[in-house]
């Protein structure tokens, strides 16, 4: 079935695609994004019925391996100690993002320059500075100024609120003399843009209920749908393909019912995240790139980087409310952020303070850590831990390397036999110093902050939620796959938007800088759009 | 798997044992807050689990009965406590489930929760409030210099 010609194609939904459609609506050109996954329904969220605490381990779980879900593909990650986690519906993984919402700070981008490690970007901070105080705008974006650790930026909602748990570990820094702050939160701190407030429902990571997390279908996307953007979802793309001219010129896609589409663009752009846009390039390897799509500089699937997680959680003697808020926006520290001499690895770590657990949480993290016996100890053992827990992760800047990628699975495919990708990943030394630190200066956080005893586990399994490296932006068509505004050396309608054009991966959430980079690319299509393919 | 009342009767026994009523009282048993029921959905739904539980229940009635009991419930309770010890050294997945399920099941409960200092419902759509932020504890933070490399 061959659908009518469009001006523009976007592939996902997620938070790159969304951003990309809402700036390109106002060219008035004919833009439709497709999208494998579903509107999601806020009623069907877990945190609105009983039981909400176990459904983490079923159909809102990270990995779509785990979920059940038939909008999901699977990944084949059993070659890597850090586990994919993303979401396919509108909104992408926003849709179980913590909305943790740092950007990346000026040093981040030219890290070659500042350390004599990985490559600089080809674009800086003040560069993508309006773009992110658009982003936050859009998004609505919670946080206080004033931060030492960042060049002075705009907000438009107050910080949410640091509780008991986020004071008392503040308290801990400040006699140890730590950097921390109230984090950048991508939620609704106060009714904002036809959003209700947050009211501190705590598990933002298996969706918001209350609308008040800044996932994309309750941002960009309703604004991009009326400005006349066509979102169709249940639609799966096999391959992108090209023409006699060197150019993309469509893509084939399948709908719910495996029916088979041809859909014709003038442009392609690609919102996929760091693994399905490799495995999208590859799918549509063709006679002119039989090693994949835009591959010419075989670093397509190249350079994989996630944010290698340790995690440290401490318990206190009193009670610390911290089931109440969202779960993963507290407060942060970049206090060990910056390379040192001093120490054996480069580059540095943030820290980012997680609120308590749930009943449910509480007794499964004391069964796993071996702190809550069952039997006749058990309700003294349990009254022990239970709300008097802090967590605190360690985000460690992982650094580019080209034997971590992505690949074709050579036998695992998804519902509709489209080869699934393959990870393979390795921890570098860099990294497992790095996470090593990190979790001693974390146990000393902790205990400065009042907590009588504390675990590690670093690195932290299911935390592959950072996707990024493997389609990298740069000048030289050599070293890179797109240029310095995401589009395709070897193809020139092609544009990529997500995380896989990172260069470097910073120490913090990537979304914000992904959809700050993709607000740049899209004024560069506008600003160029007379000789666009030049 | 359904478990005839016999086994139903075990079980409500080895849950009241991993999770006993709290010497205060104000919890109540695993087996005495009908959790039962909550490990016979989980049966239903996983049959790798039925074999696991069938031969337990089992294991513990013949360990009760060579002890001279007429039935596991009839024993106190750090005699049950120790025969579960025996067991599990033979069927090592036996507690791991049966406690990793009976404390889904236990901390979901309302009448558990309500003794956390929590009323029995979802988060969604009441919410929790939080009290204002003490915001004057930055104030050494704000102090710093700038943090950052340009």
């Amino acid at each position: 079935m061959s659908e009518e010609p469009v001006d523009v194609l976007i592939i996902g939904a997620g938070a790159a695609g969304a951003a990309m459609a809402w700036s390109l609506a106002e060219t008035r050109m004919k833009i439709v994004c497709l999208e494998q996954g579903d509107w999601m329904d806020p009623d069907d969220y877990p945190t609105t019925r009983a039981g909400w605490e176990m459904e983490r381990f079923g159909r809102f779980g990270f990995s779509p391996n785990g979920r059940g879900r038939e909008t999901d593909y699977p990944i084949n990650d059993s070659s890597s100690p850090i586990q994919i986690s993303n979401f396919n519906g509108v909104g992408g993984s926003t849709i179980l993002y913590a909305a943790h919402f740092p950007r990346f700070r000026p040093g981040d981008f030219k890290i070659r320059t500042l350390d004599d490690v990985a490559d600089d970007w080809p674009i800086d901070y003040d560069t993508l500075a309006p773009y992110y105080d658009q982003n936050a705008i859009m998004m609505g974006v919670a946080g206080l100024a004033g931060d030492p650790a960042y060049p002075d930026k705009d907000v438009p909602l107050p910080p949410v609120p640091l509780g008991k748990l986020g004071e008392t570990i503040g308290r801990g820094f400040n006699q140890l003399g730590w950097h921390w702050w109230p984090s950048d939160s991508a939620i609704a701190t106060r009714e904002y843009q036809g959003r209700a407030a947050c009211i501190n429902l705590g598990p933002c990571i298996m969706g918001c209920a209350q609308g008040a997390k800044a996932s994309t279908d309750v941002t960009y996307w309703p604004v991009a749908v009326r400005a006349g953007v066509e979102l169709r979802t249940r639609s799966r793309v096999r391959e992108i393909t090209l023409g006699e001219d060197g150019l993309a010129n469509g893509v084939v896609y399948y709908d719910a019912d495996g029916l088979e589409h041809r859909q014709e663009a003038a442009i392609v752009i690609l919102a996929c995240n760091g693994i399905g846009t490799p495995r999208l390039l590859l799918n549509s390897a063709n006679k002119d790139f039989p090693d994949g799509l835009a591959n010419r500089s075989g670093l397509v699937g190249k350079n994989l980087m996630f944010h290698p997680y340790g995690m440290v959680t401490g318990v206190f003697d009193e009670r610390l409310e911290g089931y109440k808020g969202p779960t993963g926006c507290c407060i942060m520290s970049q206090e060990f952020y910056e390379t040192d001499p001093a120490r054996d690895f480069v580059r540095g770590y943030s820290f980012e303070i997680l609120r308590g657990m749930g009943p449910v949480s509480t007794a499964l993290w004391g069964m796993s850590t071996g702190h809550l016996p069952w039997g006749v100890d058990h309700h003294a053992a349990y009254d022990e831990i239970w709300d008097k827990t802090a967590g605190m992760v360690v985000i460690c800047e992982d650094l580019p390397e080209e034997r971590n990628c992505v690949s074709l699975d050579p036998d695992l495919v998804d519902s509709d036999g489209i080869p699934a990708p393959k990870v393979d990943y390795r921890l570098s030394d860099n990294s497992l110093a790095m996470l090593e630190h990190g979790v001693a200066r974390g146990r000393e956080g902790l205990v400065a902050s009042g907590s009588i005893f504390t675990t590690a586990e670093a690195p932290l399994p299911p935390a592959g939620w950072h996707l990024m490296g493997t389609t990298r932006m740069g000048r030289d068509p050599k070293a890179s796959v797109v240029n310095e505004w995401g589009r395709c050396h070897d193809v020139k309608n092609l544009f990529i938007i997500d995380g896989s054009i990172f260069v470097t991966a910073a120490a913090v959430n990537p979304t914000n800088t992904i959809q700050a980079l993709t607000l740049y690319i899209a004024d560069q299509i506008k600003k160029n759009l007379t000789n666009l393919f030049e | 798997m359904s478990l005839g009342p016999e086994e139903q009767r075990t079980l409500a026994s080895v849950l009241d044992t991993i999770l006993p009523p709290s010497k205060q009282g104000q919890r109540a048993g695993a087996g005495g807050l009908g959790l039962v029921n909550h490990i016979q959905e989980v049966l239903a739904e996983s049959p790798i689990m039925q074999p696991i539980i069938a031969s337990g229940l089992a294991a513990a009635q013949a360990a009760a009965r060579r002890r001279g009991a007429g039935d596991f419930e009839t024993l106190p309770q750090d005699a049950r406590q120790r025969i579960l010890e025996e067991i599990s050294a033979e069927q090592p997945d036996l507690l791991p489930s049966l406690t990793f399920h009976g404390y889904v099941g236990y901390y979901q409960h309302p009448d558990v929760i309500q003794t956390l200092g929590l009323e029995p419902r979802p988060p969604h759509p009441k919410g929790y409030e939080i009290e204002e932020s003490d915001l004057s504890l930055l104030d050494p933070v704000r102090a710093r210099p700038k943090l950052y490399r340009e």
